[in-house]
């Protein structure tokens, strides 16, 4: 037999003839290793999955005309549109502000779409339903609602600046408490034939995934690229994002890190426990003959194949704890991250090697008679 | 006999002693610092959700006037009606006026610049009051604290200088004006020209920069409505709404007089918005769905983040102390053979483990509790820069967790400790 | 020359003398017995010659070379190859089979060997026994495989520490056999033991009291070996 494999038969005994003592070695580097890979997966996937729902407070950028001009035109919104990555974009709501007259009184009309506007401002909270896509429904504000009296189903009749005129049904009553409630929303197309602006709009409203500073650079960009258009970041939204998401990243930091301190800092402890009751066997070893640096080979070579065990346990129990946070709390799965994975393995190693060292190098530094002797 | 043994085998196992200490004191820190994070959070991250400004809108129960929205002209509607500014000060006074963080008043009208003949919005308001209370109490009030994003270039108006305006970027822009320019306003329906110094411009990133800011009183004086405003901007720390609340909300009177006193001492927004209709004379309030449905969505998001987080580190650190708790049992072999070949009954030995580890355990959760305020603290103040509030439901949850956490980390080894032969022990099988 | 020369060994730990002034010489092929009561030292003398320990002051020579000269990691690789060590507490790894047991001597040494440690257990009557752990095995049994486990790399010198000690009548009988038949074959052994009874099968015995030499006895057998010398 070569010395290779005596010393692995060594290693393999130790670990499965003295079950109960692995087993609770085996645990302490497991769950170490499942709150370090289940924490730090949180910790990187907090800011991609938060900034989703920051998305809710609704559009953080807007194209408006550029100079002095009123009127945008949709190509140049479309173009605006092409230079922003698309997987981060939620939605793009163009519109045309104009006032009609509605039985004589005086009245915002806004054309959009109400598909974009669904996913731009998703806090819009509608009694009645959305009109469907090209139809003559609108949707309109609770003010507008209160002044005219109207309920959804009823008609009323859009009276443009030059006399033409155009009925539409109410579908839905919009309550927001802000603006929105003092407007009447059309279809884009069919506010655009009425007012005979084909192809212009006044305002598009963006809602898209991105830091402040991705904003600012893509805002450069769409300036840049395409004249008329003037991108502005909505401060307000964009700030108190950053800000924050900033504290909330801060949060799940620090946490993270003393939970993982402290976690591994009994694993390490148990490590060393168990590795403490083999002083004797140490002892014996030396008496037998054994140089230190064996017997520490040794059981560095349980610490790493324990270690090792217990990080690839941790580390996949770690992914679908973090998994678990993911689906219940925002609804998403994440992906597995490899990089991740391999950090927690390569710690949980270095941490169980480290534990099982500190132990036998003081047990191996003491002459094996003392360590005999003492029971 | 038995205490002399314990206090013994305590002094003696100094080392193992201190161990099982160290790893409670670990597991007693993280337990009470996660808990006294994850039940204050949902406060913090509201507080920073302030950040967005006015949650709830405050308008004349009869107003219908219509608003700008990114710079674009509006009518003012017909017979518009306005609120009493001197109700403001009642806004402090509702049920929940701790929650009111900060609140403006806003009187708006459409003006003329210099020779042009466009007509701007001209906007007074309070720039940064502190409002003294019935209650003795100073509140800070005005768009400064509550507009937290605009950024400023030069000064602040204060809100006594009667000749001062802010003026918004793009307009000033458009106009090619500075600070310290003089702004010439002519107020529509109002009497001849106010010549104000423009003090600061804004920079908002909305419709506010297409706009004129002056303080109130100027704006009131200009109007002939001394002592009125439009509307007020409030923003409140709220619940997050649930079922109970969003009928109320539809319509308070349709819920019964238990789950209306429940709806009306919670701070939901609706119920704030309510207090608030009852405290400002001829009011509606309406929250402003865009800030309130997403604080709401945030904050309940943050808080079950939190909870989970939470629920990991507690079991991580009890499978840690346990199984730590074990290998110490496991080391004690040979001394619990001694002591049954000495004739000691099970019992005996296993209540002579139970309480060494739960003195030991209580000396270790002590010093951890007291870590774990630390740590808490430390937590608070790096992220929110205020402290963690200390919840003193966590004491009892916590010493219940250690004391099951040492139950089943003695109970199982000690047992199986005990089915050994004393001979087998003694000599070392 | 003697195999193993002792001289002026003192060992003092603070205030206590546990040996003062040993002079000892042991011949090659000599069976030495170390007696006397608890406290005397004999402990103490047994972990010098088995280089487990340094002594104070004083020179040790074993096989003409210097002990107290050497570092530890050479007093190491001394134990290692010419000394087979036997304790009264038959420290066994609890893990390991009698086989793997005597094979770790082995692999410490040079290379382990399964066919060797099998005839070193066969030497002891334990080969039936090979695969069995310490746990399954009886006490004299598991001193049987410490001898096995002292004797597998050749070793100059067996130092057995109150080998009987923790045996019953019947396996000390046995082991005592087995080390009769040790000395029959030429080794060389010194047993440290309280019994008389063991130590009058030993050809001479020193008796230790206070940490110094008292007395000094030979018995019957010694006359046996000067004959075959």
């Amino acid at each position: 037999m070569t010395k290779y494999s005596m010393y692995s038969k060594m290693i393999i005994h130790a670990l499965l003839r003295r079950r109960s003592r692995m087993i609770v070695a085996l645990l302490a580097i497991a769950v170490g290793a499942t709150v370090l890979s289940g924490l730090i997966t949180i910790y990187y996937d907090v800011p991609r999955q938060m900034g989703r729902e920051f998305r809710s407070y609704g559009a953080n950028l807007v194209f408006i005309p550029a100079g002095s001009s009123q009127a945008l035109a949709e190509q140049d919104i479309d173009r605006a549109a092409g230079l922003l990555p698309r997987d981060k974009v939620i939605g793009i709501a163009p519109y045309l502000y104009e006032r009609v007259k509605v039985n004589e009184q005086p009245i915002m009309a806004a054309g959009t779409k109400f598909q974009e506007v669904k996913k731009v401002s998703p806090y819009w909270q509608i009694r009645g339903k959305w009109p469907a896509e090209k139809s003559s429904g609108v949707v309109i504000g609770q003010e507008v609602a209160e002044f005219l009296k109207v309920e959804p189903g009823q008609s009323i009749t859009l009276a443009a600046g030059d006399g033409t005129e155009q009925k539409v049904t109410v579908e839905g009553i919009v309550r927001t408490g802000g603006n929105e409630e003092n407007f009447v929303f059309v279809d884009l197309p069919l506010l655009q034939k009425m007012l005979k602006k084909e192809g212009q709009i006044s305002v598009g409203q963006v809602s898209i995934m991105a830091t402040e500073a991705e904003l600012a650079a893509l805002s450069k960009n769409v300036e840049t690229q395409v004249t008329g258009v003037s991108p502005r970041l909505v401060k307000r939204v964009t700030q108190s994002e950053g800000m924050v998401l900033g504290k909330l990243q801060a949060l799940v930091y620090l946490v993270t890190i003393i939970i993982l301190l402290l976690t591994l800092i009994c694993a390490a402890t148990t490590m060393m426990a168990v590795v403490t009751e083999r002083r004797k066997e140490i002892g014996l070893k030396k008496a037998l003959g054994a140089e230190n640096r064996s017997i520490i080979l040794e059981f560095l070579g349980e610490g790493l194949a324990l270690g090792g065990l217990g990080g690839i346990i941790g580390t996949v129990l770690g992914f679908f704890f973090a998994q678990a946070v993911s689906i219940n709390v925002f609804g998403r799965a994440i992906d597995f991250q490899p990089f991740i994975a391999l950090v927690a393995f390569v710690v949980s190693i270095t941490v169980s090697g480290v534990a099982c060292m500190i132990p036998v190098k003081i047990a191996t530094d003491v002459e094996p008679a003392i360590v005999l002797r003492g029971e | 006999m038995f205490w002399q043994m314990l206090i013994g085998a305590l002094v003696r196992q100094r080392r193992r002693m201190f161990m099982i200490a160290l790893t409670v004191a670990l597991g007693t820190s993280l337990t009470t610092a996660m808990l006294n994070v994850m039940l204050d959070v949902g406060d913090k991250v509201n507080r920073e959700l302030k950040a967005y400004g006015a949650n709830i809108t405050v308008v004349p129960k009869a107003a219908s006037v219509l608003r700008d929205l990114y710079g674009i002209e509006a009518n003012s509607g017909a017979s518009a009606q306005y609120l009493a500014e001197a109700d403001l000060g009642k806004l402090k006074t509702i049920f929940w006026a701790h929650n009111i963080v900060t609140f403006a008043p806003f009187l708006e009208t459409k003006a003329v610049l210099g020779q042009g003949s466009d007509e701007v919005v001209l906007v007074g308001t309070w720039f940064d009051r502190s409002l003294e209370l019935p209650t003795g109490e100073v509140a800070e009030t005005g768009i400064k604290p509550l507009k937290s994003w605009w950024q400023v270039e030069g000064d602040w108006v204060q809100d006594n200088d009667s000749e001062g305006a802010m003026i918004g970027s793009q307009l000033a822009g458009k106009l090619g004006l500075k600070t310290g320019d003089d702004l010439d306003i002519t107020v529509a329906g109002g009497e001849g020209k106010e010549r104000l110094k423009i003090r600061g411009i804004v920079n908002s990133g909305s419709a506010e920069d297409d706009q004129v800011f002056v303080p109130l009183s100027v704006a009131q004086k200009a109007m002939n409505l001394a002592g009125k405003v439009g509307r007020v901007e409030v923003s409140a720390i709220t619940t997050p709404e649930n079922e109970l609340a969003r009928r109320a909300a539809h319509n308070p009177k349709s819920l019964s007089l238990k789950e209306w006193e429940t709806w009306y001492c919670t701070a939901y927004v609706s119920a704030i918005a309510y207090q608030i209709e009852e405290a400002v004379g001829g009011s509606r309030a309406k929250p402003i769905r865009q800030v309130a449905e997403s604080e709401g969505v945030i904050l309940q998001k943050t808080q079950l983040l939190m909870l989970l987080i939470t629920v990991l580190s507690l079991i991580g650190s009890a499978l840690g102390i346990s199984n730590l708790l074990i290998a110490g049992v496991m080391e004690r072999s040979k001394e619990i053979g001694l002591l049954k070949a000495l004739g000691a009954t099970d019992a005996v030995i296993l209540w002579q483990n139970l309480a060494e580890a739960v003195t030991t355990g209580i000396m270790g959760g002590a010093i951890g509790y007291f870590c774990g305020l630390g740590f808490a603290q430390m937590i608070g103040r790096s992220v929110f820069g205020s402290a963690v509030a200390i919840n003193t439901m966590v004491i009892p949850l916590v010493i219940v967790l250690v004391i099951l956490v040492i139950l089943a980390g003695s109970i199982p080894a000690v047992r199986m400790l005990l089915s050994l032969r004393p001979a087998e022990v003694l000599h070392g099988r | 020359m003697g195999l193993l020369e002792l001289r002026d060994i003192s060992m003092i730990y603070g205030n206590v003398k546990a040996l003062q002034d040993i002079q000892l010489t042991v011949r090659q092929g000599e069976w030495l017995a170390i007696m006397g009561p608890s406290g005397s030292g004999k402990t103490t003398l047994m972990n010098i010659i088995g280089c487990m320990d340094k002594a104070t002051s004083g020179s040790i020579v074993l096989d003409g070379l210097d002990l107290s000269a050497l570092d530890s990691k050479s007093l190491t690789a001394i134990r290692r190859d010419k000394i087979g060590l036997v304790f009264q507490q038959f420290h066994l790894i609890p893990y390991l089979t009698a086989l793997e047991n005597v094979m770790v001597a082995q692999y410490y040494h040079s290379l382990p060997d399964e066919q060797e440690a099998m005839a070193a257990l066969a030497r002891v009557g334990l080969q039936e026994r090979a695969r069995h752990l310490p746990s399954q095995l009886s006490g004299g049994e598991q001193q049987r495989v410490c001898i096995a486990r002292a004797l597998i790399n050749y070793p100059m010198l067996i130092l057995a520490d109150e080998p009987t000690g923790n045996l019953d009548e019947a396996n000390e009988s046995i082991v005592l056999g087995i080390f009769e038949q040790l000395h029959r074959e030429g080794h060389t052994i010194i047993t440290v033991t309280h019994d008389p009874e063991v130590a009058e099968l030993a050809e001479r015995c020193i008796v230790l009291e206070h940490g110094r030499i008292a007395d000094e006895r030979k018995h019957k057998s010694v006359v046996r070996e000067e004959k075959g010398a």
